[in-house]
C-alpha cells in the first residue's frame, strides 16, 4: 500500500532510542563564516554528550569555470547527499607531519633490513649443545646417537684467550664479531651507529608540560623561536597523553637559546615550564 | 598537515588525477565505478557507473568536461563530467591500460594488453567522433615484444612517448605512425609517467626500486632517484624542485612482513640534487597513484588500501630550503 510508505514508520530499535531519550534537539548556528553545529546524542556508557562541530565557511575568488563546477549537481552515488562534504565518504585523518631529513646518513642507513639483520646474526651465535655445530641442538644429526663430542680441539688452557680474539685456531674468523669490531665500526660505544652522529648541541628539553599536549600545540610553541628539524613529544604509549617532557632539535644554536630563554619559567597551560639544554645520553653499557 | 581522507572506493585505488585547475580530483580503483571530488574540501560530485571491471586508467581533458577512463572489460569509456553520463565508449579486444588526451583533446591514445593471447597495441582515436558506438582508431600500432604500461602525450600533439613493461622508453611519431627512438630506460617494469609542468620533462617510476628523470624530445635520461621499494607513482612539483615518489613493497608480500618495514610513506626528493629530505606517512599500503595539485601547495595521493589522501602542505614544507 503506498499509504505506508508515506507515513514512514521507522524501525522499533529506533523507536525505543527516541522515546527514551530527553535530549535536546539539534541546533545549527550560522555565526559570521562560522557554521556551529550542535548535536546531543548518548555514548557507549548511556552518557549525555554534546557534539559541538564548527565548521568554517570561507569565500574564495576563483575563475569562472571553477565557480560553474561547483554549482554542478551531485550524480550518481552520492546524488542524495546535501551541500558539502558527506562524513561517509570524507574523513578528515588525523593530524600528520612531513618527516624532515636532513642528516645525510640518515638515509642511506638500511634500516628496514634490520629484522633480517638480526635473523642472520642469530644463525651464526646458534651453537649445538651435543655436537658444538652451528645449529640448533633440536636439529642435530648426532641426536638420540649418544655421540658425545671429544674436546681435544680447544684445550681448556687456550680457551679463554680465544675467547677474548675474533680468530679461533684454525685462523679463520669466529662466527661472532662483536658490533664495535666490526668493518666500520668507529670503535666502541658506537652500536647503534645512527645514535653517537646526532647532533644534540642545538636539542632543548622542555619539561612539565601539561598531559593534554599535542605535537601541535609543541610546534606552535616553538615555531616563534626558528626551524628545527625535530620535534619530540612523550606519550604514553597506550594513552597517547604526554608524559610531560619533549625534545625539540633547532637547527640553530640561537634559536634554541632564544627557547630556552623565553620558555624558562613560561607560564603554558596553567603550568610552569622548565626549559634546559638537552643533556647527552648516558651511555649504558 | 591534517589530511582529508576520501573513502569512495572498496578496492585498491589504480590512479588519480587532477584537471587542469585544480578544483577537481578524479579516482579510478580497481572496483568498478570511479568518483569525481572536489579537491578543496574532499565533497564528492559524483560516482561514474558503467564499467563492468577494473578501472585501470584515467584522463580528463583541458577544460574539464570530458573524463576517459580505460578498464578491464575490454572498454575506454569518455564520460560527461557534468552530469557524469557515458559520452562515447569503444570496444576494445583486451584491458585498457593506459589512457591518455592529447593536449587539445582532440585526439586520445590508449593502449591495450597482452592477455588472451593478444598483442598489446597503441591506438590513437579522434575523440570529436567518438559516440556511444565507438569509432575506429586512426592509428593503430602493434607492440609486440613488451606491453606498454605507461604512456604520455607531448606538447603539440605530436609525439607520444611510451613506458613498457621491460623498462624500455620508446618515443613515436603520431602522423607517420614510426618509432623515432628508443631508450633502455629501466630495469623494471614502468609503473607511472608523468609530465613536469612545461612538458619538457618527465619522471618514470618503475619497480626497480628508482624513478628517473627524462627530457621529453631526446629522452635523455637526466637524474634518478633511488629508494629501497618498487616506485608505483612519481610527480614533478609545479611550483618547486621537488619530486614526490610513493610506492612500497609489493601488494603480494605485504601480509607476510611486519607494517613497520612496509614503507609506505610518500617521499619527498630535490630534483636536480636527487636526494630525499622529507617523508610523509599515512597509507596503510603501498602507494599506487599521486598527483600534484596544479597549485602546488597540496598533493593528493591514492594508496593499495583503497584510500585517497589529500594532503595540504604546511608552512614548514614552504620554507624549506635544501642544504647544498
Amino acid at each position: 500500500m503506498p499509504a505506508i510508505e508515506d507515513t514512514k514508520i521507522s524501525s522499533w530499535a529506533d523507536e525505543v532510542d527516541e522515546t527514551s531519550e530527553d535530549l535536546p534537539p539539534p541546533s545549527e548556528v550560522i555565526d559570521n563564516g562560522l557554521k556551529i553545529v550542535t548535536v546531543y546524542r548518548r555514548n557507549e556508557d548511556g552518557k549525555k554528550e554534546k557534539l559541538i562541530c564548527t565548521y568554517k565557511t570561507e569565500k574564495r575568488v576563483v575563475s569562472k569555470t571553477v565557480a560553474f563546477r561547483k554549482t554542478w549537481k551531485k550524480y550518481g552515488a552520492s546524488a542524495n547527499d546535501k551541500p558539502g562534504p558527506n562524513p561517509a565518504t570524507t574523513i578528515a585523518a588525523e593530524e600528520t607531519f612531513m618527516q624532515f631529513i636532513t642528516s645525510k646518513e640518515d638515509h642511506d642507513k638500511p634500516d628496514d633490513d634490520l629484522l633480517e639483520k638480526l635473523r642472520g646474526m642469530a644463525d651464526k651465535t646458534v651453537k649445538c649443545r651435543t655436537c658444538n655445530g652451528d645449529h640448533w641442538t633440536l636439529k642435530c644429526p648426532f641426536k638420540d646417537t649418544g655421540y658425545m663430542p671429544t674436546k681435544v680441539n680447544v684445550p681448556p688452557a687456550l680457551d679463554d684467550k680465544k675467547n677474548l680474539m675474533p680468530m679461533d685456531d684454525k685462523n679463520k674468523p669466529s662466527k661472532y664479531i662483536p658490533p664495535y669490531m666490526r668493518d666500520g665500526a668507529k670503535g666502541r660505544g658506537d652500536a647503534m651507529g645512527h645514535r653517537g652522529q646526532r647532533d644534540d648541541s642545538c636539542a632543548i628539553r622542555l619539561s612539565n608540560l601539561s598531559e593534554s599536549t599535542q605535537e601541535v600545540d609543541l610546534e606552535e610553541l616553538v615555531r616563534p623561536f626558528g626551524d628545527y628539524s625535530k620535534l619530540f613529544l612523550a606519550k604514553d604509549k597506550n594513552t597517547g597523553a604526554c608524559k610531560g617532557f619533549a625534545y625539540i632539535h633547532f637547527k640553530h644554536k640561537l634559536s634554541a637559546a632564544n627557547a630556552i630563554a623565553f620558555l624558562d619559567g613560561h607560564g603554558y597551560d596553567h603550568l610552569i615550564l622548565a626549559a634546559e639544554w638537552s643533556k647527552p645520553q648516558v651511555q649504558q653499557h | 598537515m591534517r589530511p582529508l581522507m576520501l573513502h569512495g572506493h572498496e578496492r585498491p585505488i589504480t590512479q588519480i588525477k587532477y584537471n587542469r585547475e585544480g578544483d577537481l580530483l578524479f579516482s579510478s580503483a580497481k572496483d568498478h565505478v570511479p568518483n569525481v571530488w572536489y579537491s578543496l574540501n574532499g565533497e564528492r560530485l559524483g560516482s561514474l557507473h558503467g564499467h563492468q571491471g577494473a578501472v585501470w586508467c584515467l584522463d580528463v581533458n583541458w577544460e574539464s568536461t570530458h573524463l576517459m577512463t580505460g578498464a578491464a572489460d575490454n572498454s575506454l569509456k569518455i564520460w560527461d563530467i557534468s552530469t557524469g553520463q557515458v559520452i562515447g565508449s569503444i570496444t576494445t579486444v583486451s584491458t585498457v591500460r593506459t589512457c591518455v588526451f592529447s593536449f587539445s583533446a582532440d585526439l586520445a591514445a590508449f593502449s591495450t594488453d597482452t592477455q588472451r593471447k593478444q598483442t598489446c597495441h597503441i591506438n590513437v582515436i579522434d575523440c570529436r567522433i567518438t559516440d556511444s558506438f565507438g569509432s575506429e582508431p586512426i592509428l593503430s600500432l602493434p607492440v609486440p615484444d613488451s606491453k606498454v604500461t605507461a604512456l604520455q602525450w607531448g606538447p603539440i600533439d605530436e609525439k607520444i612517448v611510451t613506458g613498457h613493461e621491460n623498462g624500455r622508453l620508446c618515443q613515436w611519431e603520431v602522423r607517420m605512425g614510426k618509432l623515432l627512438t628508443e631508450v633502455e630506460g629501466h630495469q623494471g617494469n614502468i609503473n607511472d609517467m608523468q609530465m613536469s609542468r612545461d612538458g619538457l620533462m618527465f619522471v618514470t617510476a618503475s619497480s626497480d626500486h628508482t624513478a628517473k628523470l627524462f627530457d621529453f624530445e631526446s629522452l635523455l635520461h637526466l637524474k634518478t632517484y633511488t629508494t629501497e621499494r618498487p616506485v608505483n607513482s612519481a610527480a614533478i612539483s609545479p611550483i618547486l624542485d621537488h619530486v614526490v615518489l610513493g610506492g612500497g613493497q609489493d601488494a603480494a608480500i605485504v601480509t607476510t612482513t611486519s607494517s613497520r618495514v612496509g614503507k609506505f610513506d610518500s617521499r619527498f626528493f630535490h630534483l636536480i640534487f636527487e636526494e630525499e629530505f622529507a617523508r610523509v606517512k599515512g597509507h596503510f599500503g603501498p602507494i599506487n597513484s599521486l598527483a600534484f595539485h596544479p597549485d602546488g601547495k597540496s598533493y593528493a595521493t591514492g594508496g593499495e588500501d583503497g584510500y585517497v589522501r589529500l594532503q595540504s602542505f604546511d608552512q614548514s614544507y614552504f620554507e624549506f630550503n635544501f642544504d647544498y
